[in-house]
């Protein structure tokens, strides 16, 4: 059979998480998965690879209770013939372990090749550097989160270059956000090495993730089999969720619109910028140096001005996040200098006047990961009910808030409801919410479009034109560089680098 | 690490300074206190005609009081208390018994004393191994049965007599269920054992065994109070805790064994649960096992209280002479503050050391699984 | 690569998922049955003593738990408070001496503080039996208290480490609300629940063990019948203890135990009372680890 079908039923403690029919795959081919996170895209795939555990979630598959799904020759063979790239590279790996006898236990504890692949994704460094990068027991900082998921996806090349026979209609390969961690061009760099493998011997590949990016780079670097490659999206119906055909050529035009449209952000041209930043930090016993170029040659004050966005962008573990919260004030150790609307702000600034004069007021941040950013235990009404607003919001004001990024009858739905339930997608559409909520002067996002799908950034992305059309500054980073870079636009992109 | 070392010493120091100071303290004032009582009661003890061992007199004496002084009848109760008090003493006080007026702390008391608490270091030291590994057996045991998806022997019973379809034919069924119900009794008397105050279980067995024996002290440390049932339960939360966990689905996805039956290919073996030390190679279980076992490290200093507050309890309420915990209750009574200070003392000291030692421990491991080694 | 074998529950995954309600029903059927049977074979003078005994315990325990509640609250913020100061000083004084309460085992605390109270109460200060209950408890509470400031620590640590704190500081809510309001009353309210459950449980066996084993009294005026009745107090009593002595009867003569269940009550009732309420407070506390994925 060319395809693989699965009706997928997925219930935890009474709740129905998932509830899916007709999911399919394709047998030798690659489907790009996409969707919003925490629609179901991983629960379903796991419930495919037979990972869900029966103890803790009453999963029906193909209407079999989930025992004996297990059981079926169907998953052993996908166990055994395949491979499961997790999201989160640093809870899937054990800390206690060295790396090293991590990839050479199981079914890989003879595996001939693994030091090839290894080298291949560390291009560039010496044998001697990686035998010690993978003598360490990974900690949160170090390895680095690209380093952790190079390592589970070389573990999943080899997996690929164990097997006999060509094809292999019963090895399944998911790869979940395999590029969440890495740069671009370790991204690119992994995509090459799968395709390559598969050009030679087909097998059956699950890539499932929020990055739309992706599709730019597949259409541009492996253009010889878009043909083989499905791109779908799991997207919400009425009842449940639903699978269905996404064209690349939907998003590929929009970035191209994107482009075209960066030259109009003129209306504030020649106030004063609202955020300077100096060029150089100390923080956590290093120095960050701001730029005007990738090489870092130039050292420039960064400069938000009204109704503009600025971009920083930086290799993965360089410390754009520790950029944006000395600039935000949570971090207070080490020297900065920086200036916000006239007010100057430095290392000494003292707590007490970033709580009373910047933090909610002039300026506030969006934090890349709205699980842990917001409440999950309050209601959506509360989150943004409960923020201090210069002008309280009223009901109407509420649901006005709201219209902006859910639709009419979702937030209906959603308002009462506690955090904790609504989707990735969902909670981070209000993350965003409620920073825009506030109307500061400047907005700094870190990750913003992370975890939605393709609708909802086309919305979150006129929702921030409107703000900096309204005068907003706005200080972006993120991975997203083919979006960012035709947002703001070259003359408003720095670079950071660790000296 | 040296902060901590500091920290440790510092508090023994502190607490080593209070008490010389108590014990200072407490020397003066029980002699002025002893000498005050003495003469409080002196004048009454030796009047002429009055036996205060008769309670006629004893009665006669109180109304007397209470004639001579109507105003204040709490001063002659008080009176008639004290004169109790002191000749109670004269028979019960062991150094007064003794007529060795030998008191407090003296170099003989502190050589009995230091015999006590070796035997009592010793007894300690046994029931912590005991426990520690007790525990960890206990808690893989029941992440097993967890995983293996068994639920309670009731529900099992239920199941069995309920739905004709579970257990075979019925004679198979009924034996089946029967032998159920039994394992369901026995789980009952188990936790009833495991979680009984030491001194139930002590005085339920005192009439058959010897209960002053080191060998029942040992036994009644390691099952009562409930001490090995909540560690075990501790690390049993620890395990199910790590299972969650995104590296163990890795462990799965490289085909590390996950099959959780007993002693069967690729399942898990009984005496690997038991043997030192635990291993389960090739199987998913040793990586839950590992970071279990390194968090459950550190539980061992509040152990070693609880465990202590358990010895303590077991030799003072089966009143076990010769003991350094029945000792501490017999000179608190007998207001030897400064014997019974003394063995405070020991005790915090044992479980200082115990602090120390486990964090010198956990340090080591630090700094390997940090890669600061 | 299977994950192991399940067997399907006959019982709806709901009615597992409440164990800890269910254990509070099975404690409250099981003390109603042991008081149907006391009805039946035990004295009225006896029952009633044990019936006030048992009162006593369960309140001082419940009295535990909102002092160590309270105790732990206030400790665990005064630390975090000074945790943030440039001034180490006060930070460093304040966890030494917690540490040095952590290192004294808990029954050599709570004997030396019952010395405290002894007096008092020769010294007539402590005459009401309410007020003696309410010091005892107190007194327990100060070897408990470090649970709770432990567990306030841990979960405002733990939100401090993830962006949460951050966050809502970039959203100008005050620090004192973040971390009373959404960490510790809205993300932390079954945590506490679950801790208070095994305080409970704690202060139950200590106050027992000690009340037993001030059988033989603190001091020639002072004794444990001085102190309000508890469930430990009782089964120190004479008359308790020669009936958990009647057990061992059973070992060699077993039809000995309808004896044991009509004539030898008082203590057997007693004895009974402790188990099973620390094995129901034991499962409870699961069952809320279970429900509330703690």
């Amino acid at each position: 059979m060319d395809q693989l079908t699965f009706d997928i039923r997925i219930v935890a403690d009474g709740k129905p998480l998932v509830d899916i029919r007709d999911f399919s795959l394709q047998r030798n081919r690659v489907t790009v998965l996409l969707g919003e996170s925490g629609i179901g895209k991983s629960l379903i795939s796991r419930g495919m690879y037979g990972l869900l555990d029966p103890a803790e979630l009453a999963v029906t598959v193909n209407g079999l209770a989930y025992q004996e799904y297990l059981g079926t020759d169907q998953v052993r063979a996908f166990q055994k013939s395949g491979f499961f790239v997790f999201q989160e590279p640093s809870s899937h790996l054990n800390p206690l372990m060295t790396l090293a006898d991590q990839i050479r236990e199981g079914s890989f504890s003879g595996a001939p090749s693994m030091p090839g692949v290894l080298r291949t994704l560390w291009e560039g460094t010496s044998g001697q550097e990686l035998d010690s990068i993978l003598s360490v027991y990974p900690k949160p900082y170090r390895p680095s989160g690209g380093e952790k998921q190079r390592i589970l996806l070389a573990m999943a090349l080899e997996k690929i270059d164990m097997l006999p026979g060509s094809p292999m209609p019963e090895a399944l390969f998911i790869f979940d956000e395999p590029s969440g961690s890495l740069d671009n061009h370790y991204r690119d760099l992994f995509l090459s090495l799968l395709f390559d493998r598969y050009r030679n011997r087909p097998f059956t590949v699950l890539l499932i993730t929020h990055d739309y990016s992706m599709i730019s780079r597949i259409s541009a670097s492996h253009r010889d089999i878009m043909e083989k490659i499905l791109f779908r999206e799991l997207a919400r119906r009425e009842r449940g969720i639903a699978l269905r055909d996404f064209q690349p050529g939907t998003y590929t035009d929009w970035v191209d619109d994107l482009r075209g449209s960066a030259g109009s952000q003129r209306a504030f041209q020649g106030q004063e910028p609202l955020l300077i930043v100096e060029p150089r930090l100390e923080v956590f016993g290093r120095t960050l140096l701001i730029t005007r170029d990738s090489a870092g040659k130039n050292p420039e004050r960064l400069a938000v001005p009204p109704g503009r966005m600025v971009y920083v962008k930086a290799p993965s573990g360089t410390g754009k996040t520790t950029l944006v919260k000395r600039v935000m004030g949570l971090i207070q150790e080490g020297s900065f200098e920086a200036t916000l609307k006239g007010m100057p702000l430095t290392g000494g600034t003292p707590r007490r006047f970033w709580q009373e004069r910047v933090w909610g007021k002039r300026m506030t941040m969006v934090f890349q990961h709205a699980d842990e950013a917001l409440n999950m235990h309050s209601t959506m009404r509360e989150t943004l009910l409960g923020l201090p607003l210069r002008k309280p919001l009223t009901s109407q004001g509420l649901v006005r808030l709201i219209g902006e990024l859910f639709d009419g009858g979702e937030a209906g739905d959603l308002l009462g409801k506690k955090i904790r339930f609504l989707s990735g997608g969902q909670k981070q559409r209000l993350n965003l919410l409620r920073g825009l909520a506030l109307d500061t002067d400047v907005l700094i996002l870190d990750e913003p479009l992370n975890g939605l799908d393709f609708e909802s950034t086309t919305k979150v992305i006129s929702m921030l034109r409107r703000k900096m059309e309204a005068g907003m500054g706005l200080l972006v980073i993120s991975h997203n560089e083919e979006i960012f870079d035709a947002l703001a636009g070259a003359d408003q992109t720095y670079y950071l680098h660790a000296v | 690490m040296r902060r901590k070392i500091l920290e440790h010493i510092g508090s023994l120091a502190f607490v080593a300074i209070v008490f010389a100071l108590l014990l200072i303290f407490l020397k003066h004032r029980e002699a002025a206190e002893r000498q005050a009582r003495a003469q409080v009661v002196a004048p009454y003890l030796n009047l002429p005609g009055i036996d205060f061992g008769n309670p006629r007199d004893r009665a006669l004496f109180k109304e007397t009081l209470h004639l001579f002084r109507p105003a204040s009848p709490p001063a002659n109760d008080s009176l008639m208390s004290a004169i109790e008090s002191y000749r109670q003493s004269q028979f019960t006080d062991p150094n007064l018994k003794a007529g060795t007026g030998e008191r407090g702390l003296t170099w003989r008391v502190l050589g009995r004393l230091g015999l006590m608490y070796l035997q009592f270091v010793l007894v300690y030291g046994i029931v912590l191994a005991l426990t520690f590994y007790g525990a960890q057996s206990l808690g893989i045991y029941r992440f097993v049965r967890m995983k293996q998806g068994r639920g309670s022997y009731i529900e099992e019973f239920l199941r069995l007599v309920g739905d004709p379809n579970v257990g075979g034919e019925t004679p198979a069924r009924i034996r089946k269920a029967s032998f159920t119900l039994l394992k369901a009794f026995l789980k009952g008397v188990s936790y009833a054992v495991l979680f009984s105050p030491a001194y139930v279980i002590g005085y339920s067995f005192k009439t058959s065994f010897e209960t002053d024996s080191v060998l029942f002290m040992i036994l009644l440390g390691v099952v009562s109070n409930g001490l090995l049932v909540n560690y075990a339960n501790k690390f049993y939360t620890l395990l199910a805790t790590e299972n969650r966990k995104g590296y163990v689905e890795t462990a799965l996805v490289k085909n590390l064994g996950g099959e959780y039956r007993w002693n069967v290919p690729g399942g898990i073996a009984y005496r690997s649960i038991l043997r030192l030390p635990r291993r389960f190679p090739g199987h998913v279980l040793q990586h839950i096992y590992l970071n279990a076992r390194h968090q459950y490290f550190p539980a061992l200093k509040e152990q070693a209280s609880f465990l202590i507050t358990g010895l303590i309890i077991i030799e003072m309420a089966l009143n076990i002479q010769g003991h350094l915990c029945y000792e501490l209750l017999q000179n608190i009574l007998y207001r030897q503050y400064d014997i019974a200070l003394t063995i405070v003392f020991v005790i915090f000291l044992l479980v200082k050391v115990t602090d120390i030692l486990v964090d010198v421990r956990q340090h080591r491991e630090g700094l390997r699984y940090e890669n600061r080694n | 690569m299977k994950t192991g074998t399940s067997q399907r529950a006959v019982l709806p995954l709901a009615l597992r998922s409440e164990r800890h309600v269910r254990w509070v029903l099975l404690w409250i059927a099981g003390i109603g049955l042991l008081w149907i049977w006391d009805l039946l074979f035990l004295n009225s003078p006896a029952f009633s003593l044990i019936r006030r005994a048992l009162f006593n315990s369960l309140l001082a325990g419940l009295l535990v738990v909102i002092f160590s509640m309270t105790l732990g609250w206030a400790s665990g913020l005064l630390v975090y408070s000074l945790e943030k100061r440039k001034n180490r000083v006060p930070y460093i004084a304040v966890t030494f001496f917690l540490n040095l309460i952590r290192s004294i085992p808990q029954i050599v605390g709570i004997l030396l503080g019952y010395v405290g109270l002894t007096t008092l109460i020769i010294q007539d200060i402590l005459r009401a039996p309410f007020l003696q209950l309410l010091s005892m408890s107190f007194v327990v509470s100060l070897f408990v208290f470090l649970e709770v400031t432990d567990l306030i620590r841990e979960r405002i640590a733990h939100y401090k480490q993830l962006d949460f704190f951050d966050a809502m500081l970039c959203c100008g809510i005050k620090e004192s609300r973040i971390v009373n309001v959404e960490i510790l009353r809205k993300n932390s309210l079954s945590h506490l629940v679950h801790k208070g459950v095994a305080v409970f449980g704690m202060a139950i066996f200590l106050q027992c063990s000690i009340d037993f084993i001030l059988s033989v009294g603190l001091s020639a005026e002072v004794s444990s019948t001085n102190f309000p009745a508890t469930l430990g107090s009782m089964l120190a009593r004479m008359d308790s203890k020669q009936d958990i002595l009647a057990i061992s009867m059973v070992f060699s003569n077993l039809s000995y135990v309808t004896a044991l269940c009509t004539r030898h009550l008082q203590g057997l009732n007693i004895a009974f009372a402790i188990v099973y309420t620390l094995v129901c407070v034991y499962n409870i506390a699961n069952g809320l680890v279970r429900r509330y994925h703690l």
